[in-house]
């Protein structure tokens, strides 16, 4: 069993009676990068807010590295570095003293820039006022001002939002790194599922308020993993003789639909056929996209 | 103790690039005109150093020195407000009492600066132009302390709006709107004694024989309106800065 870093127990917050998160069980272990996925407006940022102690929780418990947040949050915050929305800077200072304006409230040590200012590749660009960097710089700046206290945990939110393919193929790259190279945990959340695809191991998704699915992205691809589509000469027979040798399907424009089973079952079944007379025109797999499911289960058109 | 001393340090940094020093100048530098263009002879006798101060400090004291106060905490807090400077400061470790004290700090240092020189303006007015006797020390001390002491009041509200108002006009508008009635309120023994704005003036005027107005009145009292409002105001910025969500 592996540690556990957040834990959340029926995390609620709401706005004037309007549920924004409702009874939120997160639970994330060390070393993970865990995706938080949900569309525009479901509570990811909501949630984010209050395991970093911005805003209070209507009621529920948090708790991080085994601390309650309410009484340790002090302790919490020095090893936890973030990225909430929209990159935060102040625009009218250079990247070098945005840095240092928060080393000097974490304490560390003066070479600790020059290192997170590498790990980012701003390096060389940190004389200039940041009010004049494109929205990359300003998000990469962000994430070494999170990395700046060695943190053993990186919440990031969308962190590549209103980034450019480059950017977006970096700050991955970034945050895929952090886990291995550090053994840093991260939560990252996204509201694109191929976002999270290319990076998490674990992966959350939450649809308006509540947790929907949480378990590892390879559990999510095999259950998105679609059925077993064969096209034959005689359909309607075919399909009773498959119901006889244990593979109930259905008839779909004309196509014997089967669900998922394994390579020897379908050899076997194809076999059969063949040896009833039927002639086989094609075998197909119809995969269900990421995307699809997705969808389905944010739409709520899928219970889990 | 010590996440005060690393955010006020951190405010320094980030005021450090700013023009902010351009007001603090201000106010002493109009102080000086004005003594420079002041009547230097009372029926043919060079003035004191006591009619010099009334006439330095009058705008200063009046205007500027409670509307610096409400620019300054405007100032300090929006380098928060623009571009989400909250969420990156308050997800650090620190306590929110600590940001809001090393805030305010800030604010009453950047006031004592513009005490200090005015103080300055004064002493330097006084020597160039010649003024009648030996430099009253005393007075001078505690009108220069004193108009600093008066603005602590002023300074816990302006922060509480500055902290809770994302505009930077907002409070200014307030704090311009509650200064300018001290050109009436000064006059008036009923409402000048109770009224914050018009403490200031109250503090660093010469006028302790002359007696008119508002001016009529005993250190103690000025003391207990200043230190009454601080409390208020200061709990009230604290308490809605603790439940401020970000």
């Amino acid at each position: 069993m592996k540690e556990t870093v957040i834990e959340t127990r029926d995390l609620v917050k709401e706005y004037r009676g309007r549920a924004a998160v409702e009874h939120l069980n997160l639970n994330i272990g060390k070393g993970e990068i865990y995706g938080f996925l949900g569309p525009n407006g479901a509570g990811k940022t909501t949630t984010i807010r209050m395991l970093l102690g911005l805003i209070k929780p209507t009621s529920g418990s948090i708790e991080i590295f085994g601390q309650g947040l309410r009484r340790n949050k002090l302790q919490i915050l020095r090893k936890v570095g973030s990225l909430v929305e929209s990159p935060s800077y102040y625009g009218h200072l250079s990247a070098l003293d945005n840095l240092e304006a928060i080393r000097r409230i974490l304490d560390v040590p003066k070479s600790r820039i020059a290192e997170v200012l590498d790990i980012v590749s701003l390096t060389g660009e940190e004389k200039r006022p940041v009010k004049g960097f494109s929205l990359g710089m300003k998000q990469r700046l962000g994430i070494a001002a999170a990395l700046l206290g060695s943190p053993e945990l990186l919440i990031l939110d969308e962190p590549t939002n209103g980034l450019d393919p480059s950017g977006i193929q970096e700050i991955r790259s970034l945050i895929k790194r952090l886990p291995v190279e550090e053994g840093i945990t991260v939560l990252v959340s996204s509201h694109l599922l191929s976002e999270i695809e290319q990076m998490a191991g674990t992966v959350g998704i939450i649809r308006s308020g509540q947790m929907v699915y949480q378990d590892t992205i390879a559990h999510l691809q095999q259950q998105a993993a679609g059925d077993l589509r064969i096209a034959v000469s005689e359909p309607e027979e075919a399909l009773i003789l498959a119901g006889r040798r244990g593979c109930s399907g259905t008839l779909q424009e004309g196509r014997i639909t089967l669900p998922r089973m394994s390579d020897a079952r379908v050899a076997l079944l194809i076999k059969e056929l063949v040896e009833n007379g039927h002639a086989i025109y094609r075998i197909e797999e119809h995969r269900q996209s990421l995307e699809e499911f997705f969808l389905q289960v944010v739409e709520g058109g899928q219970s889990l | 103790m010590a996440i005060f001393w690393r955010v006020l340090s951190a405010e320094r940094l980030k005021i450090s690039k700013s023009f902010i020093w351009l007001l603090v100048i201000g106010s002493p530098v109009i102080a000086v005109f004005i003594g420079a263009l002041a009547n230097m002879e009372e029926e043919g006798r060079p003035i004191t150093w006591q009619v010099l101060l009334g006439v330095m400090s009058m705008a200063h004291a009046l205007l500027f020195l409670p509307i610096l106060t409400g620019i300054f905490a405007a100032l300090i807090c929006r380098t928060e407000h623009v571009d989400g400077g909250w969420k990156m400061l308050l997800s650090l470790p620190v306590t929110r009492s600590s940001v809001y004290f090393a805030k305010y700090t800030m604010v009453m240092g950047l006031l004592a600066a513009v005490q200090l020189l005015f103080f300055v303006a004064l002493m330097g007015v006084g020597v160039v132009r010649g003024v009648d006797g030996p430099v009253p020390w005393m007075l001078f001390v505690s009108s220069v302390f004193g108009g600093w002491f008066a603005c602590l009041p002023l300074a816990a509200l302006q922060m509480a709006v500055s902290l809770n108002w994302s505009s930077f006009g907002a409070p200014l508008a307030l704090n311009v709107s509650l200064t300018i009635p001290n050109m009436l309120i000064a006059n008036s023994s009923t409402y000048g004694p109770y009224y914050p704005w018009v403490q200031p003036l109250l503090a660093m005027s010469p006028f302790g024989k002359e007696k008119f107005g508002a001016f009529n009145l005993p250190m103690e009292s000025l003391m207990l309106v200043v230190f009454g409002s601080l409390i208020i105001f200061m709990a009230a910025g604290l308490f809605s800065f603790w439940r401020k969500a970000v």
